[in-house]
């Protein structure tokens, strides 16, 4: 009863927010605004046709070639280091600097190195997600409860299986926390490098759509993006709540403010 | 890396307190030369035209100071910066406050802003510079969408964490829901708030810069991709420090702002 | 007699129950009992026999199921969300079981909250504060936040900002349940020499058998769920006390004891 209305108000919002932007193309023109149908028939064409899903695989392709350079080594520094805080604070500066440092800034200099072709663009997706990741699972390592390591010392357990048994299975979710801010923002980095130059990927779709001046195509192609970044948050989601059945369920808002 | 590793062990038995700090400051010294030498060295080693060595980089900075150059662009990237993050600061802050009203409401808008959280924002810029064409605007747009999911997401959240408890607690008492939202709500968000802040605030700047790549004839976004386009590379490098340093002291400044707002909280927080 | 200041006739609560799965039990039913003005009442039941859900409908930051509750002779109504006035106009007071400081303000600054939120911060107010706090022996902390004040510190903080704005109602719920007892002894000696300066109605909520024998005029005794009323004992004991010495008084181990018979 509750659930059927709250079903209802949705639809109504939905169907208020198409209404709304076909009254914008009434009023500016289909040539500024396109229309919900045409967006819809011209990004289930370029779907049909493979054109969409060739372009989201190479966006995909550099973001995930990328995210593995990025991420794999920014879990592993945390682990590596824990036994040495000395050393996590002297590369703490630069960390926080790298952390901070405007990234997207340097799709040009990635550009000059690599080309324009699929590696400046894994740069750029691994710069981004490195240090969001690494600071997360630092945060993971550093949040271990004390009483858990002594209680496996006590019981036996030696270096390795403390890293392994205890301090691994209680960074996940700082491991998770990360990837769910890193991996669409490291795809919205993909896309940018894409959009400055390249000549393949859904940020070149988009690209090519406003200099032919075709607003459908560029609105699909957003459309497009916009599914992939979606898709992924919710693999990433899925795979979070399978390796984490025995936590119990938080509110996850927080973590999306990277998003 | 094993020059510090040395250092460590053999300083080690001479104090304990004071000598792990200065260690820490030396390795991180030696951490920054390293740094530096690396630079250097691919400089050297790839060509000017790839890698500008540090003090070239340094020589530009000091041109562009002089000539001022640096300050019209740094004012030009600041400026669309700060009106678009301004805009978005105060929409994301409003219309969660105005959300909570209707519970009815917030539910069924709530999937669709989640959703279109979803959107390669910087993917609309094509379609905001035809529509705009070349002036700030295009670039003030860019700049909002960036930061006012981050902001509103933060003060929706922020508000939902409020202890209800505290909110009888100030009913009882007999403040109506102005003062509520004021002196409970408000700030029982402010960590929240400067979380969102302290994402929102270099990301506005961030977004300015890509902003300025696609389209503009000022800014320090601009300048680095003109400098690219020229292949000056001494310039794109210039560009890029510049704007490190400028996110950074932003950084820093809401860092400052946050501890003297949060001072009521436990210091020991993670 | 007087009528009563608060009455509380017939009074039911059930909670909705999970996703219909079973049944919604009462968790209190048909309780009625009446509080004349200056009265300290206390009331004891076991944990979970849904005492503070009694001040909260009190309270009016829950809605009751059935019944009614009067004020003054004057029914206000606790049965719909809507018409409910949390604090009824700052008539009714409520010291909850946790401390709800504010964490972001000092301990002078929570003691004139409501105050402030009242809009009748002046002068006076403020000397008022200041006295309640050195009264309860908080001087010099004025400027702490709620996190560097022990547990003891933070209830006398919650108790005074109550007491701050006079309220001709106290409700209070479990104050001191959860500090040593050293510390609570100590809180309930504040209390009483606090009463005793303006003789506001309490009802004060308690499983604690001697705390309830030792600060009140008249205690209730609450069954298991559903709640009633048990029993009612006059509590032979003049004022001022000394609650130090009260197990020592001729009269407190038959108090006592009958209650502590009527609990099992
Ligand atoms: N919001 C609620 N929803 C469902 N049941 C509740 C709720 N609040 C309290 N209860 C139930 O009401 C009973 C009384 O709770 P409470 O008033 O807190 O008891 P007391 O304060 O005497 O320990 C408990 O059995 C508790 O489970
Ligand atoms: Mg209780």
């Amino acid at each position: 009863m509750k659930r059927h209305r709250l079903l209802i108000d949705r639809i109504l919002v939905c169907i208020a927010l198409l209404a709304l932007w076909q009254l914008a193309s009434w009023y500016f023109g289909v040539y500024w605004v396109s229309t919900p149908r045409l967006t819809i028939v011209k990004f289930y064409n370029s779907m049909m046709s493979g054109e969409m899903l060739r372009h989201a695989g190479y966006t995909i392709e550099e973001a995930f070639i990328g995210a593995v350079i990025g991420a794999v080594p920014a879990i592993i520094l945390p682990f590596t280091l824990r036994r040495l805080p000395g050393w996590v604070s002297v590369i703490d500066p630069f960390m926080v600097g790298g952390y901070g440092a405007p990234k997207l800034a340097l799709a040009p200099l990635f550009i000059l190195w690599f080309g324009i072709g699929i590696e400046s663009k894994i740069a750029l997706v691994a710069s981004v997600v490195f240090f969001i990741e690494y600071f997360s699972t630092l945060s993971g390592v550093r949040s271990l409860d004390a009483k858990l390591v002594q209680m496996a010392q006590l019981v036996g357990a030696n270096e390795r299986q403390v890293a392994r048994h205890i301090v691994f299975p209680g960074a996940v979710p700082n491991i998770f926390a990360g990837l769910r801010i890193a991996l669409p923002y490291g795809i919205g980095a993909a896309v940018i490098a894409e959009l400055i130059s390249s000549n393949r990927g859904l940020g070149y779709l988009v690209q090519i759509g406003a200099m032919n001046f075709d607003i459908t195509q560029v609105f699909a192609a957003i459309l497009g993006a916009t599914f992939v970044v979606l898709a992924v948050g919710w693999f990433v989601d899925e795979t979070e709540k399978f390796l984490l059945r025995w936590r119990p369920p938080a509110d996850s808002l927080m973590e999306q403010i990277h998003t | 890396m094993t020059a510090a590793n040395d250092v460590v062990s053999s300083a080690a038995p001479a104090g304990p307190l004071i000598s792990q700090r200065a260690l820490i400051i030396l390795g991180r010294c030696v951490f920054a030369g390293l740094l530096l030498w690396a630079w250097q060295w691919s400089a050297n080693e790839f060509g000017i035209i790839f890698f500008a060595p540090p003090l070239a980089v340094v020589q530009r900075l000091y041109e562009m100071a002089i000539s001022g150059e640096m300050f019209f662009d740094v004012w030009a990237t600041l400026r669309i910066s700060m009106v678009g993050f301004v805009i978005a600061l105060v929409a994301g802050l409003i219309l969660p406050f105005l959300l909570r009203l209707s519970a009815r409401l917030t539910e069924a808008v709530e999937p669709f802003i989640l959703w279109s959280q979803g959107i390669p924002k910087y993917a609309l810029a094509p379609w905001l510079i035809l529509w705009f064409g070349i002036g700030d605007t295009p670039k003030i747009v860019i700049v909002v969408l960036m930061v006012f999911y981050v902001i509103f997401i933060t003060t929706f959240a922020g508000i939902r964490a409020v202890d209800r408890r505290l909110i009888n607690m100030a009913r009882i008492m007999g403040a109506n829901e102005t003062v509520i939202s004021r002196e409970v709500i408000w700030k029982s968000m402010q960590p929240f708030f400067y979380a969102g802040l302290k994402v929102a605030l270099p990301r506005a700047v961030g977004a300015c810069i890509v902003g300025e790549f696609l389209v503009s004839t000022q800014g320090v976004g601009y300048y680095i991709e003109h400098s690219r386009e020229l292949s000056d590379t001494v310039g794109v490098f210039a560009g890029i420090v510049l704007a490190t340093t400028l996110v950074l002291v932003i950084n820093m400044i809401v860092e400052k702002m946050e501890k003297a707002a949060l001072a009521w909280r436990p210091v020991d927080r993670t | 007699m007087t009528a009563p200041l608060l009455e509380i006739r017939n009074l039911g609560k059930r909670f909705a129950s999970r996703q219909g799965r079973e049944a919604a039990t009462w968790v209190i039913q048909g309780l009625s009992f009446s509080v004349p003005d200056g009265e300290f009442l206390t009331i004891i039941g076991p944990s979970g026999s849904g005492k503070s859900t009694l001040l909260n409908m009190i309270a009016q930051i829950d809605v009751a199921s059935d019944g009614e509750i009067l004020f003054n002779g004057d029914n206000i109504g606790v049965l719909d969300q809507k018409s409910l006035k949390p604090g009824l106009d700052r008539r009714v007071g409520y010291v909850t079981q946790d401390d709800n400081l504010l964490p972001w303000r000092t301990t002078l600054d929570n003691v004139l909250f409501p105050l402030e939120v009242q809009g009748r911060l002046d002068d006076k107010a403020r000397a008022r504060a200041e006295s309640l706090i050195k009264a309860v022996g908080l001087s010099g902390y004025e400027k702490y936040y709620p996190h560097e004040l022990s547990g003891g510190m933070r209830k006398r903080t919650s108790l005074i900002r109550t007491l701050v704005y006079d309220p001709p109602v106290i409700l209070m719920d479990e104050p001191f349940a959860a500090v040593d007892a050293q510390t609570r002894t100590q809180l309930q000696e504040d209390l009483l020499r606090l009463w005793e300066m303006g003789r506001k109605t309490i009802i004060f909520v308690t499983h604690d058998i001697a705390e309830a024998v030792a600060l009140g005029d008249r205690t209730l005794v609450l069954t298991k769920q559903p709640t009633r009323i048990a029993s009612e004992h006059k509590i032979p004991f003049g004022r001022p006390r000394n609650v130090k010495d009260i197990f020592a008084l001729p009269g407190f181990a038959q108090v006592y004891e009958s209650i502590r018979a009527e609990i099992q």
